[in-house]
């Protein structure tokens, strides 16, 4: 059949596709570019100042004046921070996500006005955060310290948290909670035991998300943790923070201090790739859990 | 004879009451928490080193963050003392602000070494009206405006983007206040100095340790220092002639030759006279024997007089 | 575990009305329209017209989803329906890695690289001269930042809709991108509008990257190559002033309730048109 018409659509069709393919790759190949050109940056202009010293040792003195030392106190009170953020969000979110997604009806107005408010805090800029920890430390007559750098950024990651648990835990289907409530499970063992086991990858998953971007925030840290040289050995000391210190190392005016900015900033990413890559494996590794 | 006995036992006995015996040098430690002014912290860090080599036991951990942090680190508690680059707010001294002047430092305009008129402008330098022209009012729109010439050359102005003392001493200087300088906002006293290197039409300003290589004691690679017209001849005189160097220009300071502003004092703020013996200390070492680094960390000394008015504030006298 | 529940809506409420309660000295004593209307900010005058800052963060972020969500859907849609599994898998780590990037590092890279590229090859490309430190560039750094968001909600909206849809959609001899626009996209609109206002909020919110490269001028932007001054910069630059200037910290607060009151606004939105898709759908 040579029907002029269908052809020439069938052409017009095929370049659509043809253009549309171009475009996509395009797009692909811009966002791979993207992060190839900012880690190759950091690593280039890093580079001549990583050393192992750089992650094994605190700041000697003078170090943000050129002299030697490491970013240890950084590395380690980062650690220190966001773990403690991380465990204070999770002992908030996964009741509330729990909550909406067991216990209330899945329609209920109390579990759309919670999702609700949790995309309204998911999108609060950081910097309100640390304004408002810095208003709450002064209420309670902290000084810059851990404990307050861990409240301000735990409520920055309290709705990154439960927003990643909820999509997970959502999508347990209504089947498996009835078979477990028929087997005589209350509402809370069923909550506990079989949909923390059904999502346990996911909500892991979730967990490192909110670490991730608790360790690498500086707004909410600014004005709360403060900074110091040594590690912290207490709560209620100053604690230095991985992007402070690349923030200071940048604002010092000696050219080898600003590499090591750099050099910093290069650490900071290599700590949240291997979060991340142990996000994806534990994932996996626990799917085995998992009711299909 | 009697008397003069009775005199010195008077003497001895009013010395003794007089001198209030300090805490011996090994008893104290602890911390003390500083924040503050990007232009203080070179000198902050120096100086802690050096006080703990005398009290190992103490702590002295500094952050930066900007002078306005400073104060508002100090005036709010959450900081022992805060480093403010700029002179200090009735409204802050309200708020229990509690200011010691502890070293000077200045600011200097400044331009891209690639500038196609450094020439000219090296000789001719800028008088204060031109800076006025530049940054407040606007109306120098070509580099010809602000050298007074036709050139044609167009002027990329640049300011400070964060609140902070380099930005209100320039201005100051200009006789306004920050928020009146005009032009492209970059954060951070690199940030400025980096924005003026790469931009060859470019004019900004940097704290004199931001704007001199540390090692070299030249003005960073690719910065030039713009001279200012000070006697408004229309040429730079020898006198005038003070930016070669870090050291010619914290001479230039020192002795007055160099207006202030925009050279500064810089201050350590805390909330209320200090009371704890650690903190007290620490400012009267700062005042006295820490004087001392002053002029190697590349900042200027401040006056007999004015380091005695600092102590006798102290000591609430 | 009722009461816990309660606690985002809470909290929502408490900054709300903490931000508020912190504003109202500025609030009771200028008048609203010179507040929101006025382009005139020199709060040593008293002068605090947020006009300025308010546009600039609608400019940036306007800008920043004009780049971003072309870029992410296309990425998105290759790399759940194209894309063999080995590329899917290499391109998912390289997502999260720039996800996961600490704003303080777009920044730096932003004035090594995005600035100079505004101001030495776009801005002459259109015939303007620019330092650099722009809207535009504030946009493209924003822009990066939210890849990610975008793509990886994209991705998982897509990856739920079933795959006799598309089958169906082939059988009937529609080609591959006609069986993404019509039913991948097509029933996937509303989690790609989700997706869309996650980007939004985060690219409002984004502090530290703009901010070192969006010039911080604080007047009414005339065109993308003009510096700008979005709200959280504002407060970022002048945090440390507050106690000084009597009203400035009112007046931050305020920036940064107006600043809360856009993102709720904007999830209003998003919730209105949801479920006016979802009911057009049904």
């Amino acid at each position: 059949m040579s029907h002029p018409s269908s052809l020439h659509w069938l052409r017009r069709r095929k370049l659509k596709e043809g253009i549309f393919r171009v475009l996509m790759a395009a797009s692909v190949l811009v966002v791979i570019g993207c992060l190839a050109l900012i880690m190759g940056t950091i690593i280039w202009k890093g580079l001549p100042a990583m050393n192992l010293s750089m992650i094994t040792q605190t700041p000697k003195g003078g170090y943000y004046l050129g002299r030697e030392g490491g970013i240890l106190n950084a590395i380690v009170g980062s650690l220190y921070l966001a773990s403690g953020a991380t465990v204070l969000a999770i002992l908030f979110s996964l009741p509330v996500v729990l909550y909406i997604n067991v216990y209330a009806q899945k329609r209920s107005r109390l579990a759309s006005l919670t999702r609700f408010s949790l995309d309204v805090l998911w999108g609060i800029p950081s910097i309100v955060y640390g304004a408002f920890g810095f208003i709450i430390m002064i209420f309670f007559g902290l000084r810059s310290s851990l404990l307050a750098g861990i409240l301000a950024v735990g409520l920055l990651e309290f709705p990154i948290m439960s927003r990643a648990a909820d999509e997970v835990i959502r999508m347990v289907p209504n089947e498996l909670l009835e078979a477990s409530y028929s087997l005589g499970a209350t509402r809370l063992e069923t909550a506990l035991k079989v949909v923390v086991r059904q999502c346990l990858p996911g909500l892991l998953t979730a967990v490192l998300i909110a670490f991730g971007r608790g360790i690498g925030d500086a707004a909410s840290v600014l004005f709360t943790a403060g900074f110091t040289d040594r590690i912290p050995t207490s709560l209620f000391q100053p604690a230095a923070t991985l992007p402070l210190a690349i923030f200071f190392q940048l604002g010092t005016p000696f050219p080898e201090v600003q590499q090591r900015a750099y050099a910093s900033a290069a650490i900071l990413t290599v700590l949240i790739l291997v979060i991340s890559l142990l996000a994806r494996g534990l994932g996996k590794r626990y799917t085995r859990h998992i009711i299909k | 004879m009697k008397r003069l006995l009775g005199g010195m036992i008077t003497f001895a006995f009013i010395s003794m009451l007089a001198v209030s015996v300090p805490p011996p040098a090994q008893e104290l430690s602890g911390t003390i928490t500083l924040s503050g002014a990007w232009a203080l912290y070179p000198m902050a860090v120096k100086w802690g080193e050096e006080f703990r080599k005398l009290h190992p036991k103490v702590r002295v951990d500094v952050q930066a963050g900007g002078a306005g942090k400073g104060i508002a680190d100090a005036l709010a508690g959450v900081v022992d003392l805060g480093m403010v680059s700029r002179e200090i707010h009735p409204i802050e001294v309200e708020k229990g602000a509690f200011a010691i002047a502890v070293v000077k430092d200045g600011v200097v305009p400044t331009i891209s070494a690639k500038n196609p008129l450094l020439d000219r402008i090296l000789s001719s330098g800028l008088k204060k009206e031109a800076f006025i022209a530049v940054w407040i009012t606007e109306t120098a729109k070509t580099w010809g405006d602000a050298l007074g010439t036709a050139d044609k050359t167009a002027l990329h102005v640049y300011t400070r983007s964060d609140a902070c003392g380099a930005a209100e001493t320039w201005a100051a200087f200009l006789e306004k206040r920050q928020e009146d300088l005009k032009g492209i906002g970059v954060y951070g006293d690199p940030g400025l100095a980096e924005a003026v290197r790469r931009d060859t039409l470019g004019i900004g300003f940097n704290n004199i340790n931001y704007a001199y290589d540390a090692k070299t004691l030249k003005p960073l690679p690719g910065i030039m220092i713009l001279p200012i017209d000070l006697d408004g001849s229309g040429k730079i005189e020898p006198a005038e002639s003070v930016y070669q160097d870090r050291d010619a220009i914290t001479a230039a300071i020192a002795q007055g030759v160099y207006p202030s502003p925009p050279a500064r004092d810089l201050y350590l703020v805390s909330k209320g006279r200090p009371q704890a013996p650690l903190q007290v200390e620490f400012l009267r070492w700062v005042l006295g024997e820490g004087q001392k680094f002053v002029a190697e960390t590349g900042y200027i000394g401040l006056s007999p007089e004015k380091l005695a008015d600092g102590r006798r504030k102290i000591e609430g006298r | 575990m009722l009461v816990l529940t309660a606690v985002p809506t809470f909290l929502v409420l408490l900054i709300l009305i903490g931000l508020f309660i912190r504003a109202r000295p500025i609030l009771a004593q200028k008048p609203f329209f010179s507040l929101f209307f006025s382009s005139a900010w020199s709060p040593l005058k008293g002068d605090f017209g947020l006009l300025p800052f308010i546009m600039g963060t609608l400019w940036v972020t306007f800008v920043s989803l004009v780049l971003a969500v072309p870029i992410s859907l296309l990425t998105a849609v290759y790399l759940s329906e194209y894309a063999p599994l080995s590329v899917r898998e290499f391109t998912k780590p390289i997502i999260d890695l720039l996800a996961g990037l600490p704003s303080v590092i777009y920044g730096v890279w932003g004035v090594l690289l995005v600035v100079p590229l505004v101001g030495r090859v776009i801005a002459p490309l259109f015939g303007v001269t620019s330092s650099g430190y722009t809207i535009l560039a504030g946009g493209i750094v924003l822009a990066i930042m939210i890849f990610p968001t975008i793509i990886s909600v994209s991705l998982e909206v897509f990856s739920s809709i079933p795959y006799p849809m598309r089958e169906a959609s082939l059988s009937l001899g529609a080609t591959k991108w006609e069986t993404v626009h019509h039913v991948v996209l097509k029933k996937g609109l509303q989690g790609i509008i989700a997706a869309i206002v996650l980007g939004l909020s985060r690219a409002f919110g984004e502090t530290m990257a703009v901010l070192m490269v969006v010039g911080n001028i604080p007047r009414l932007p005339g065109s993308v190559f003009d510096g700008g001054y979005p709200l959280p910069a504002l407060i970022a630059n002048n945090y440390g002033e507050m106690m000084s200037v009597p009203l400035y910290d009112a007046a931050l607060m305020l920036a940064a309730a107006v600043l809360l009151l856009v993102v709720l606004f904007f999830n209003v939105l998003a919730r209105l048109i949801l479920v006016r898709v979802e009911r057009r759908a049904a």
